[in-house]
């Protein structure tokens, strides 16, 4: 048994009650890469399919690509805050404390939040190189 | 969302103070407990033996059905080399071949992979997370005997020269035109198996999230609980676009409903985009949990906590989102734009890099540690050089210019094997050596085992790595024989010697896995010194799971929590005592796994076998268009089901708490998101709204492939009807939760008249949805086809929901659902809420469009 501290339980909820949120939020970075590359795909597949304008299609959906990579570093930016290494000088987490639970948690959607920008970056290299259906 | 509810909370203390737990159990109540447990939970002797439902019963049937399947199809990869071995062989017959091939790969993926996860999950998950059993140990059980069913089916059907023969993947029109009953062997047998494994997938996610040990926060649970996890997500989400596609391929095999024929509005891509979405998400179902085990050797061997937890997280969760986005990479040479190419290139090369965290984070455990050399460590290695070579031709592939090269050569199958040998092969076979101890209370000879590691390792590259050379020199797949003086002769020659190397290691692993192992000396009971909590098991066996389960503050806590072990045997932590005898487990909150309910599960029980042979009847008849008795099955499987869970699931409890040690009175009832029951139905809905939504981009599909969707002047659907669809089905689904809210508040009657309404609605909206479409000839275009296809998928989903609706009626009636104890009502609603979301989208689909397109 740790010898420390372990909170209450109304303790415990009233600090860090946000927690059922943060296990949706470490995948919240993988799930707006996903909607990116489903759009992506799919408005590009019916462009082609119905003789839309691509460059329009392409032109708008980097401009889309920029908003995902925004909307990525926001998630990433709170949860660099909820990890909070820096001031904790924790950067492992392993013990079995809320405060442990509420940092990891932060710090994994930290990592996922880097996936899902190269993830997008990755996806969006097509729109930049290649300008036609062929 | 639980607020108002009659039902006791949780009261005691927790978490527990060093001196509650350091206080001995008198040594009289902890030889009672002990023996009331032993009662509890043993395993049926005899001939009852099939009855039971335990986790560590069923999951040894589970992996050894696997291990025969995968022997078979083993041999038949072995008479496949034999055939192969000289140019111009006749060994085997065209056909012959075909149908070889093709079991082959289908059994490997369905009857082997796939299952082999499920069942090392059952088997070791509950262990890992101290859990006395999953939540639904009978779940498990008609999972298994489904699967056993599904199996023997599909792998016997070669032996009565009917297996299916157009390539495990079953493309379209090859396979729709496929003359005899073998394309619907394949297509209805693997759907079944495929039940099941949503079946396994719903239990180990509810396992996870619900059953963890008090004080296991997410983030100190085992790796392997996170890969299981992501694993279950994966399937909900892959295999039903799958299951949507059997649905439209049997329609079209047995009534001519033309969804892939291209002279009738069809389109064969749409089979091979559903076939991919569920087949590459399935490559990585397949190397997770594979890697999963690696993940728990790893820190054993190094004796160190693993480095960089958080980035194996990271890798996992990462790894099963990026590879939604690689389907297409399958499907390059199908004539696609090449932007849409380029998307799913770039997509398979960034998945490389949380698969390259999880390799690089084993090698910096490997490095930091002080390695103890053991064999499961020996076979680690070997699948790390493995996969890393598959892996390095995998990102070749990915290029799509070098895939237009090598597609269908046997370079891809050399690719293939590579990752699935050093994937999956290797680290299962190492889970095995590792966890032996564990599962049989024995160990394996090191000796047999060294052999066998260096004959497959050896044998594999003998005869994979010369493939690379024959598919570049253009060696085309799924050929069953070849001209001489194409250079290929010495490689494929040498390729089938290697499959021999490789099988006489498979003999060795088989033989030490069966051989009698009477005479050994009792084992250590924690034998590699591991530190997570399966080596709490009891060395002679006890079928109770764990003693008392413990408090847990740690990732490793056999070695950071010393006197835990004492303390599980003398059951000073949770539930040590079985006082009514019957079998419990803890459920605890989803994030930080405080204790909040004592769940009764079920015993061993014959309706599972009853269950799972009328269901394998309702599908395997079909396939010789037997459909009275294939009726008649499915009505007695749903009568089964329903028997079972009326009499054994959810029943009102005796007493409302009860004592769960270290003072802790914990509820024994719980309904809403607050139960395991709740989370299963939510669970199974999201693999179940993933198939219709696979539906419904099978309509848009059509639209964006083909100018003549629909088709000019083409007969709709009847928009009243469809309108009156859509109304009858939102009354239903008010008069559902209207009955829950009711039935809370005590107005019982009121509850029971809503009841009795919404059926009659739902089946008034069925019967609208149906009438809608009868003008219309299915059979004459694709456009009527998938109306149809809609039409029926939410009728039956309308027929599911009368049925728990008249369920939850007849509990109110019966006394099983009362105002304070309503779980069976809160899962119907959640099923309305689903099924209601979708009756509206397909009835805005089949009614709106034809305005709109």
């Amino acid at each position: 048994m740790t010898a420390e501290h372990q909170p209450r339980r109304d303790e415990d909820q009233a600090e860090f009650s946000e927690e059922q949120a943060s296990l949706l939020k470490i995948t919240l970075g993988p799930l707006i890469w996903a909607g990116h590359f489903v759009i992506c795909y799919g408005l590009v597949a019916v462009t082609c399919a119905k003789d839309w304008d691509i460059a329009t299609i392409r032109a708008g959906l980097l401009g889309f690509s920029g908003a995902a990579l925004l909307a990525i570093a926001w998630v990433g930016w709170t949860s660099w805050r909820q990890w909070n290494p820096r001031e904790t000088g924790d950067f492992v987490n392993r013990r079995g404390r809320s405060e442990d639970r509420h940092h990891f948690l932060g710090h994994a959607a930290f990592l996922l939040s880097i996936i899902a920008v190269i993830g997008v970056i990755f996806v969006s290299l097509p729109l930049v190189m290649l300008d036609s259906c062929r | 969302m639980n607020r108002d509810t009659a039902l006791p909370h949780p009261s005691g203390p927790y978490p527990p103070t060093e001196a509650m737990l350091a206080e001995p159990v008198p040594e009289a109540l902890r030889t009672a407990q002990a023996e009331r447990l032993r009662n509890a939970w043993e395993t049926p002797k005899g001939w009852r033996y099939v009855t039971a439902v335990n986790n560590t019963e069923v999951g040894k049937w589970y992996c050894m059905t696997a291990l025969v399947f995968m022997l078979l199809a083993g041999v038949m990869a072995l008479i496949i080399r034999l055939q192969l071995a000289v140019p111009e062989n006749d060994l085997v017959s065209a056909d012959r071949f075909n149908q070889l091939f093709t079991m082959h790969g289908s059994a490997m993926m369905f009857l082997f992979a796939v299952p082999m996860f499920e069942a090392i999950s059952i088997l070791l998950l509950p262990a890992m997370l101290g859990a006395r059993d999953m939540p639904f140990p009978r779940l498990s059980a008609y999972g298994y005997w489904c699967f056993l069913i599904g199996g023997i089916f599909v792998i016997g059907s070669i032996l009565f020269d009917v297996a299916p023969r157009a390539g495990w993947f079953m493309y379209p029109p090859l396979a729709t035109r496929d003359e005899g009953p073998s394309s619907d062997i394949w297509l209805l047998g693997l759907s079944f198996i495929e039940v099941a494994s949503i079946a396994a997938a719903v239990e180990l996610i509810v396992g996870t999230l619900k059953c963890r040990p008090p004080g296991m926060r997410i983030n100190i649970m085992p790796l392997y609980a996170w890969y299981v996890l992501v694993v279950g997500g994966m399937i909900l989400f892959a295999f039903p676009p799958l299951i949507a596609g059997d649905f439209l391929f049997e329609l079209e095999r047995s009534f001519d409903w033309p969804f892939f024929d291209p002279t009738r509005g069809g389109d064969p891509m749409l089979w091979q985009h559903l076939f991919w979405i569920f087949g590459h998400p399935e490559v990585y179902i397949i190397f997770l949990p594979s890697i999963a085990i690696a993940a728990m050797i790893i820190p054993t061997v190094a004796r160190r906590p693993i480095f960089g937890y958080s980035w194996i997280v990271l890798s996992a969760v990462g790894t099963g989102f990026l590879s939604f986005g690689l389907w297409v990479h399958h499907m390059f040479t199908t004539g696609l734009p090449s932007i849409s190419l380029g998307f799913f290139s770039a997509a398979s090369e960034a998945v490389v890099i949380p698969t390259g965290i999880q390799i690089f984070a084993f090698l910096a455990t490997l490095m930091a540690g002080r390695v103890k050399k053991s064999l499961p460590m020996l076979w680690i290695a070997g699948a790390l050089a493995i996969f890393t070579m598959g892996g390095l031709t995998g990102v070749m592939l990915a290029l799509a210019p070098f895939d237009f090269q090598a597609h269908d050569t046997y370079f891809i199958v050399a690719h293939l094997h590579y990752t699935l040998f050093g994937g999956m092969v290797f680290p299962v076979i190492a889970g095995v050596y590792y966890f032996f101890p564990f599962i049989q209370k024995k160990l394996l000879s090191d000796r047999l085992g060294r052999w066998a590691f260096w004959l497959v390792f050896i044998g594999f590259n003998l005869t994979f790595l010369p493939m690379h050379l024959t598919g570049l020199w253009g060696m085309p797949r799924r050929v069953y024989t070849y001209p001489t003086g194409l250079g290929w002769d010495e490689l494929n020659l040498i390729s089938t010697l290697g499959a021999f190397v490789i099988a006489a290691g498979f003999l060795i692993f088989v033989w030490d896995l069966i051989r009698p192992k009477h005479r050994q000396p009792q084992i250590p009971r924690n034998p590699w010194d591991g530190g997570t909590l399966e080596w709490t098991h009891d060395v002679p066996e006890e079928a109770w799971g764990v003693r008392s389960i413990p408090h847990v503050t740690s990732r490793y806590p056999l070695w950071d929590q010393p006197k835990m072990l004492e303390r599980i045997d003398a059951g000073r932590y949770y539930l040590p005592d079985a006082e009514e005898g019957r079998r419990e487990t803890l459920v605890t909150s989803v994030i930080d796994a405080e204790p909040i309910q004592v769940q009764r599960v079920t015993g061993p029980a014959w309706i599972t076998h009853l269950a799972a042979g009328f269901t394998g009847g309702a599908f395997i008849f079909p396939t010789f268009h037997w459909y009275p008795p294939a009726i008649i099955c499915a009505v007695l499987a749903i009568y089964c089901i329903i028997w079972w869970l009326w009499t054994d699931t959810a029943r009102p409890p005796g007493a409302d708490t009860k004592d769960a040690g270290l003072g802790l009175r914990l509820p024994t009832y719980a309904s809403g998101p607050a139960s395991v029951g709740w989370w299963a139905v939510w669970i199974t809905m999201l693999g179940d709204a993933t198939a219709f939504a696979s539906l419904i981009f099978g309509f848009f599909f059509y639209w964006t492939a083909s100018p003549g969707f629909p088709p000019e002047g083409a007969a709709h659907a009847v928009p009243l009807l469809v309108a009156l669809a859509a109304g009858l089905l939102a009354a239903s689904w008010a008069l559902t939760l209207a009955a829950r809210h009711l039935n809370r508040r005590g107005g019982v009657i009121a509850a029971r008249a809503c009841l009795g309404f919404a059926p009659l609605a739902a089946a008034g909206g069925a019967a609208a949805m149906i009438f809608s479409v009868l003008p219309l000839d299915p059979a004459s275009h694709v456009y009527p086809a998938i109306l149809w296809a809609l039409a029926i998928w939410t009728a039956v989903h309308a027929g599911v929901g009368v049925i728990m609706q008249l369920y939850c009626l007849a509990g109110s009636l019966f006394g099983k659902l009362t105002p304070r104890y309503d779980a069976d009502i809160w899962n119907v609603s959640l099923y309305w809420h689903f099924h209601v979301l979708a009756a509206l989208v397909a009835c805005a689909t089949m009614g709106l469009t034809p305005e709109v397109l």
